[in-house]
């Protein structure tokens, strides 16, 4: 599984995202707000699910926004992140 | 709604890493002293530790020997209740045959708190969880243990609204007396440092690696800390022969009903419960010589605080003491009222510590300096998880 | 100062609203699938999609849910519905908050890593997170309040309700008693009393453990003193220590006490009334802290039924009061805690 698959799998399942499949999570869809709604608190929690799944860690929330915005910007962090 | 007469405040006791009494306390905060470190009493694998302020190890718990008997939180709660009763000349003899109250906030005095206990019940192995974590946790409710353990008859109340809970618990408290419940009120707020809550404020990443600057443009977060503060309300009958510490003008309370950890951004609710106490006390926001703010040191919760305090009180000074204490949670309403009647009282107020450079996004500055104020009422503010808020006003006593 | 009584809201073993509990109180029977050996009475929520959407519910754990539907039930028993809720109070009491999550965030740093804590559960598991979840899907804006003082604590959240109607802090309150069972309760209440959590419980069997866990949610709506109040007034709330300053009792007051098979707590009953003017319903709803809430309810539906239940036939009371009417005879709610403590609520039509 590829990690923008996985990455929708989880992201349903721990966010509890229910009535959307992962093919319905365009790559590039915006996560929060407009988009698939996400807000402050699952971006924190996305921090652990990341952290939990990947291994890969990200500190600081100010800096790391421009991660968040799709399943492309959180995949290609995790890429480039992935030990 | 107004109250027909203020409060009546005989007695203040208070323990913080600000010091274990509010002598000590004021002494240090004047003097700009304070001093976080990572947790001592717990370990977890956060890489980075978030820096807390941990009671001194002077500190004698009062059931010592009992020590598992207790949660530390009740225990911390029964330090503050007896230096504040003993300021107001009550002790456990002359208190019989009175109707007294007990009104206590808390965040994690009621959380079921068990590591130890869910670990082994989790693990399959043949360990049996230890049941005695689950016994004190079911003796450990803070306002029934100090109603308890001074033998006393009379309304109680654990108020568990987060980080209001202990400002909301003195208003509550304050109520009763109004409504003839009982004759005395012992009313604040007490919380211990754990690392469950260590977690958890961790996990929302608005604990710092640092000493924590309210309202400073390079604030990163929260310290957590620990502690209780405890008032003694007075029916106007019996403390009409003594000297008051100071009075409780007005109370005021309402929920953003926004989100379950994010403060409205224009503080819709905070602004309704600072009118709402400036109404029960017939005061004017200009009628207010300053503000205790809730001041965590988070960047959401201070540019919503000074956003308000800009549009509500402006040019007015104030500070948050939170540098000096931690956050306390639960603890805080109560120890930041003692702090507040205290200051009116000396006329002064310390330092915002940890404040140094402004922030274009908060409106407001605090106090860079210990300042002079002059009035005789304050505002003590606080706001919580779930989008409570909870204002005090108290006016300065004789003594 | 009395509050007006307009409107129930409930989920119990014994079902939805306020039909299911009366058919309870008529029959004495509870529906198998919500009472079973292994899990005690379990209250259902299938219901609340009825009133919030699915989406809405993504973050919301079982014991807010029991809370939504309640409240939300309350507030559409009360036809209050589409009414501006700036001024509705919300006053919650719970004896242990919620415990499913607790445990689940327990879970998230035990399984992981304290570095993997989940925030989601943390902010979920503080005790006034369902208060919160209540306030911002009914923008109920006016004050706010979560109470936890174990058996007592129904009556001291009621205590700050009537406050705050007094004073005219608030217009209404959505005044709501709360609490959840869950694997971990289940293990610890067996290690504590052993086979006495087999049930059935008999409340009037003072002397003996029959106590079987229980959850559920009950909300009432409350006004201060009106003409209208379908199911009556709360006159007055008393709270204080039975060893301290004994309770007087009249033997011309009718009881529903909150004797539910807790040998510490029941023994406190005998003491104060007797079983001539006493009923007791938890064979109903099952054993638990905030259970004198449903006791209230019971009240409440009592006053508007003109009628006192017989109780559930398993309560093991030597002289059951049949099915009666009730009549001008003044109706209270008794709960005691192991140490003596009570909370005394004084209802009138």
């Amino acid at each position: 599984m590829s990690v923008k698959e996985k990455l929708k799998q989880v992201l349903i399942e721990d966010l509890n995202i229910e009535d959307v499949e992962p093919d319905e999570i365009a790559d590039d869809l915006a996560l929060f707000g407009e988009g698939l709604g996400l807000d402050s608190l699952d971006a924190v929690e996305l921090v652990i699910i990341i952290q939990k799944h990947f291994g890969v860690e990200i500190k600081d929330m100010v800096e790391s926004r421009p991660i968040f915005e799709s399943i492309n910007t959180l995949a290609a962090y995790i890429e480039a992140n992935k030990s | 709604m107004f109250y027909p007469e203020p409060t009546a405040i005989t007695g203040l006791g208070c323990i913080s890493a600000a010091g274990l009494d509010l002598d000590t306390a004021l002494v240090n905060m004047f003097a700009g002293k304070r001093n976080p470190q990572p947790p001592t009493k717990f370990t977890t694998e956060h890489q980075v530790a978030s820096l807390v302020l941990e009671l001194s190890d002077e500190l004698k718990l009062p059931l010592d020997e009992e020590e598992e008997i207790y949660s530390r939180t009740c225990q911390l709660a029964l330090v503050a209740a007896q230096q504040a009763l003993t300021d107001a000349g009550w002790d456990s003899e002359s208190l019989r045959g009175k109707r007294v109250g007990v009104c206590l906030g808390t965040t994690v005095g009621c959380a079921l708190n068990c590591d130890d206990f869910y670990r082994t019940y989790k693990d399959e192995g043949d360990d049996v969880p230890d049941m005695g974590i689950m016994s004190r946790f079911l003796r450990s409710n803070p306002a029934a243990v100090v109603a308890q353990q001074l033998k006393l008859d009379g309304p109680v109340q654990t108020v568990v609204n987060a980080c209001s809970s202990g400002t909301d618990a003195i208003g509550i408290g304050a109520g009763w007396l109004r409504a003839g419940a009982c004759d005395i009120v012992i009313a604040g707020g007490t919380d211990e440092l754990l690392r469950l809550t260590y977690s958890g404020f961790s996990s929302l990443m608005i604990t710092a690696p640092e000493p924590c600057k309210p309202f400073d443009v390079n604030r990163k977060g929260l310290n957590l800390g620990e502690g209780a503060g405890v008032v003694i309300l007075e029916s106007a009958e019996l403390s009409k022969a003594k000297q008051k510490r100071g009075y409780l003008r007005g109370y005021g309370s309402a929920c953003d009903a926004y989100h379950l950890t994010a403060p409205h951004p224009e503080g819709t609710g905070l602004k309704r419960a600072i009118f709402e106490a400036l109404a029960a006390a017939q005061l004017n926001a200009t009628d207010i010589a300053f503000i205790n703010a809730h001041g965590t040191g988070t960047p959401d919760n201070d540019r919503v605080e000074s956003r308000v305090m800009k549009a509500v009180f402006p040019g007015k000074p104030f500070g948050s003491t939170k540098g000096f204490t931690g956050h306390t949670l639960g603890a805080a309403g109560g120890i930041e009222a003692v702090f507040t009647i205290a200051c009116l009282q000396r006329g002064e107020i310390p330092a915002s510590i940890g404040f140094s450079t402004a922030d274009p996004e908060c409106p407001a500055e605090p106090v860079k300096v210990n300042t002079a104020i002059s009035g005789s009422n304050a505002l003590s503010e606080s706001l919580a998880f779930g989008g409570n808020n909870a204002v005090l006003i108290f006016a300065k006593g004789e003594c | 100062m009395r509050m007006a009584i307009q409107g129930v809201g409930i989920t119990g073993a014994f079902g939805t609203g306020v039909d299911a509990l009366r058919t309870a109180l008529q029959t004495g029977q509870v529906p198998a699938e919500n009472k079973t050996a292994e899990n005690g009475y379990q209250a259902p929520v299938d219901k609340l999609v009825d009133f919030i959407p699915k989406r809405a519910l993504r973050r919301i754990d079982h014991f807010s849910k029991m809370t939504l539907l309640s409240a939300s039930l309350a507030i559409q028993d009360a036809k209050l519905e589409t009414a501006d809720r700036s001024r509705m109070g919300v006053v919650i009491a719970t004896g242990y908050g919620t415990l499913q999550t607790t445990f689940k965030f327990l879970d998230s740093y035990l399984d992981y890593g304290y570095a993997c804590s989940s925030p989601t559960h943390f902010s979920n598991s503080v005790h006034n997170a369902a208060a919160a979840h209540v306030s911002m899907q009914m923008q109920a804006t006016a004050p706010s309040l979560t109470v936890t003082q174990f058996e007592m604590s129904v009556a001291s959240a009621l205590l700050s309700a009537q406050q705050w109607l007094a004073e005219g802090r608030v217009d209404q309150v959505l005044f709501g008693a709360v609490d959840e069972s869950c694997e971990v309760l289940h293990y610890c209440r067996n290690q504590f009393f052993g086979a006495g959590e087999q049930g059935p419980i008999q409340p009037f069997a003072f002397d003996k453990q029959s106590a079987v866990a229980g959850e559920g949610a009950t909300f009432l709506l409350l006004t201060a003193d009106s003409e209208a109040a379908p199911y009556g007034f709360i006159d007055s709330v008393q709270m204080g220590n039975h060893t301290v300053s004994p309770l007087q009792l009249s033997n011309d007051e009718l009881f529903i006490i909150g004797a539910d098979g807790h040998r510490q707590c029941s023994s406190w009953y005998p003491q104060a009334v007797s079983d001539s003017n006493a009923v007791a319903y938890a064979p109903l709803y099952g054993s638990f802290l905030a259970a004198a809430g449903f006791d209230l309810a019971v009240a409440a539906v009592s006053q508007r039924d003109e009628t006192i239940y017989l109780c559930p036939e398993s309560s093991g009371s030597v002289g059951l009061l049949p099915t009666q009417k009730l009549t001008s005879q003044p109706l209270s709610c008794l709960k005691f805690d192991g140490g003596g403590n009570y909370g005394l609520i004084r209802l009138s039509r």
